[in-house]
């Protein structure tokens, strides 16, 4: 017999623990992805229950899903052409009234519903008593009460979803709005089994009328005829006429007037005195003089998670590659007699690129969890109360704040940090201004560049470049919010959440699959390019030096384009193509252009059986060294981590110093400042907006951006320095 | 009066919306119509937005949408 396959689609507010629920459910088999055309989020998991496969599908967390908005079609699409088996509506017990505006729109759209009364313990400490098979008579749906982390109501829901497939009836229950009302549904009903009855088989009943009613068309695939239209129109200048409201409001109020004789009937809150939590760190955190400096500790803890701590696991990957992976996998190829190329094809640009994806893990994977913790802490939600007035001179809400500050550090984990951003245009602008962000490696080559020319203005350089960043971030935000990305209309409603503490495995887990799904996703596209650039650096084959090979020829024909910048040399173009890459290898780079030569590295290899171990050493170490980096954030110097000795390369040095003057320097750092972020940013941004043609237009501007203010800087240069 | 006037604390009941549709529409759905009892729990600094209280939970909105929002019946 074939198996049985059940869908169930989740639905719910956002803040009800939706997700919390579903990894109780699902557990590591969860994905994350996205739907299809649109940056929003999607979550799928497949289990099996016995006997049967049951797949869960989680809709973006919506208050409603008659707006316009990108997260309510994707939840109305999804319900109406995917006819899941099963609706699991999650709800908040300790906010029942406004949760059930959801759960009376679900059952308009008539497939069978389970309701997950949430956060069961918390409504019982808060006095909220509900009454469950009250509840289950009055919305025709089975009613469990859960608590996610302690998995409490799990079998239940496993159990009433199998019920229900196997059932197979439709829910009949039918909550009615004034019957004045009604008497119009009906009529609009008959008019469409007139004039269109075939939207009855492609629309849920309820659904369609009020809809239409209500002139919400977007939903509806196919044109409408003119007759049902005219009688929608009949309908709404009737109930305006009668209650002096417009149709969206009336429809409103008469479901939420359903709600709160539901909530009558069903709730019990016995008032008594108890010290609210929130209310308290509320008063702390959104304090007026002191919300701002602990805000700001609170994005410097993130800073030193995501960048200190996660380091030496970095530095472990990177060893490890470099040092041992690299070299074995070179000693088998050339003892099996594979040619010079095929090896540093496979050693150089395979697992080089292997290494730029796996770098980020360590990052990406603190990042998330740390953000995991304040999104789940509620503590997100103040942040962006907090920024709101500052950003809202840009066109943006407080929510952009963060992301941006990330950006500083690496611009990766600042564009997936643009996620809880549910305004698309909001997060659009801000994933276009996260590039201007100078990050820790654009750092290393400023440093390299400020010892040979400015070794009097080291800190004034390199601050005025992070200064450019932004003054350049901002007013591309400000152009582009006046024309292609309006945001000022769009209106800033933000739930402030209770305080809660998200569990450890919570935190853990969403880290890890969203760390996943970059390893799949940017990853797979940084591997590519990563073997595209070693094609060009080697071929065409023979190519001993760097200028005869294609990168090289690429390189000269692009450069003229620098030459009102002052670096229109082909070294320094050759440079900045690298960058693309990854910004530390530009120094790299440039010494294996300016030395002449593609600097063959003959890796030795350490004996196998001992280099395990060392690997083995060498991530405990890193532990205990990300141990010291957490001890150091809190202010416990442990012995110091020792600092990689800069090896001055000093015919590097020499040669820079011969092909750029101060001035045109300067140019050229301002230029790799602003041009194209690199490639593993460029693919966070694919992955994040979903879409190649917003990637193209960030690559775009930041082009040309970076060509605009280099010249500007240049000439402006030369006529102050060179009268 | 308007929400935007009210002192931290003050407690009212929503007499009208003057948003534009689609702003109302989410005002409503989010439980602020009228009628409904909201108080003003607190306000960020400079200017920023406004924390208030609406049945069971808190919901933080612009001075500027605060501005549009017709209260009466007030007690702090």
């Amino acid at each position: 017999m074939d198996k049985k396959i059940i869908t169930v689609a989740v639905a719910g507010n956002p803040n009800t623990g939706k997700t919390t629920l579903i990894n109780a459910i699902a557990g590591t088999n969860l994905q994350v992805g996205n739907w299809p055309g649109v940056t929003v989020e999607k979550k799928e998991a497949t289990i099996e229950y016995k006997g049967y496969t049951i797949h869960f599908v989680d809709l973006p967390g919506t208050y409603s899903l008659t707006n316009d908005t990108a997260e309510e079609k994707v939840a109305v699409e999804f319900l109406i052409k995917e006819k899941p088996d099963v609706v699991l509506n999650v709800v908040d017990s300790t906010n029942l009234e406004r949760n059930l505006y959801l759960t009376v729109q679900l059952l308009e759209l008539g497939r069978p519903l389970i309701i997950a009364l949430n956060m069961w313990d918390d409504a019982q400490k808060k006095g909220i008593i509900i009454d469950t098979k009250k509840l289950e008579q009055l919305l025709c749906s089975k009613v469990i009460p859960t608590v996610a982390p302690k998995k409490q109501g799990i079998q239940e829901i496993l159990e009433s979803i199998i019920e229900i497939y196997e059932k197979k009836e439709k829910p009949k229950c039918i909550l009615h709005f004034e019957d004045n009302f009604e008497e119009e549904l009906r009529e609009l009903k008959k008019v469409i089994e007139i004039y269109q009855p075939v939207l009855f088989s492609i629309y849920p009943e309820r659904f369609l009328l009020l809809s239409i009613i209500e002139g919400n068309l977007h939903f509806i695939d196919i044109p409408l005829n003119e007759n049902i239209l005219e009688k929608a129109q009949e309908i709404r200048d009737k109930i305006k006429k009668l209650y002096h409201k417009d149709i969206s409001t009336f429809i409103i109020e008469e479901r939420y007037s359903i709600i709160l004789s539901i909530y009558e009937q069903c709730v019990k809150e016995s008032v008594h005195e108890r010290l609210d939590t929130t209310l308290v760190l509320d008063k702390i955190f959104l304090h007026k003089i002191f919300g701002f400096p602990i805000f700001l500790f609170f994005v410097w803890l993130i800073f030193e998670f995501t960048f200190e701590v996660s380091s030496p696991f970095v530095d472990w990957l990177d060893v490890t590659l470099s040092e041992y992976i690299a070299p074995w996998v070179y000693n088998a190829l050339t003892s099996l007699g594979s040619s010079q190329w095929l090896t540093s094809l496979i050693t150089e640009g395979i697992i080089g690129g292997v290494g730029f994806v796996l770098v980020f893990v360590p990052v990406l994977f603190f990042l998330y969890a740390f953000m995991a913790f304040l999104e789940g802490s509620g503590y997100m939600a103040r942040a962006a109360f907090l920024m709101d007035r500052l950003m809202s001179f840009i066109g943006l809400s407080g929510k952009s704040f963060i992301p941006l500050i990330l950006g500083f550090g690496c611009n990766v984990p600042a564009v997936y940090a643009t996620r809880t951003l549910e305004n698309p245009k909001e997060k659009i602008l801000t994933v276009l201004m996260i590039p201007f962000m100078s990050c820790g490696a654009r750092l290393t080559v400023y440093a390299f560049f400020v010892t040979i020319f400015f070794t009097q203005h080291k800190t004034l350089v390199i601050l005025s470049l992070y200064g450019i960043g932004i003054l350049v971030a901002i007013t591309v935000a400000f152009i582009l919010q006046k024309t292609i990305l309006k945001t000022e209309s769009h209106m800033f409603i933000l739930e402030l959440p209770p305080y809660r503490l998200p569990t450890f495995k919570y935190v853990l887990t969403n880290a890890w699959l969203k760390t996943k799904a970059f390893i799949y996703e940017a990853g797979t596209f940084i591997l590519a390019t990563s073997i595209i650039i070693w094609f060009l650096l080697h071929f065409p084959i023979g190519v001993k030096k760097t200028e005869d090979s294609i990168f090289g020829n690429i390189s000269k024909t692009v450069a003229p384009i620098f030459e009102p910048l002052g670096f229109g040399n082909w070294e320094a173009t050759g440079a900045l193509i690298s960058g693309f890459v990854a910004k530390e290898v530009v120094i790299s780079t440039m010494g294996n252009i300016y030395s002449g030569e593609i600097i063959e590295e003959k890796p030795e290899a350490k004996p196998f059986k001992e280099s395990l171990k060392e690997i083995g050493e060498n991530f405990v170490q890193a532990f205990v060294d990300a141990g010291k980096a957490i001890l150091k954030i809190f202010g416990i110097e442990t012995n110091q981590i020792e600092e990689d000795e800069n090896q001055e390369d000093t015919s590097l040095i020499k040669a820079v110093r011969n092909a750029f003057t101060p001035l045109t320097a300067f140019s050229f750092l301002v230029f790799l400042l602003l041009y194209t972020p690199c490639m593993a940013t460029v693919f966070a941004i694919r992955q994040e907006l979903n879409s190649w043609k917003w990637t193209g237009i960030s690559v775009l501007i930041s082009f040309s951006s970076a060509w605009i203010t280099s010249f500007i800087v240049y000439n402006i240069g030369k006529i102050i320095f060179n009268g | 009066m308007k929400l935007a006037e009210l002192e931290d604390g003050t407690v009212c009941r929503i007499k009208a919306l003057h948003v534009e549709p689609e702003l109302k529409k989410k005002l409503l759905e989010l439980g602020l119509f009228p009628g409904q009892v909201v108080s003003v729990v607190q306000k960020a600094p400079l200017g920023g937005p406004i924390k208030i209280k609406v049945r069971d939970y808190c919901l933080a909105l612009r001075p500027s949408e605060a501005e549009k929002i017709e209260v009466e019946n007030c007690n702090g």
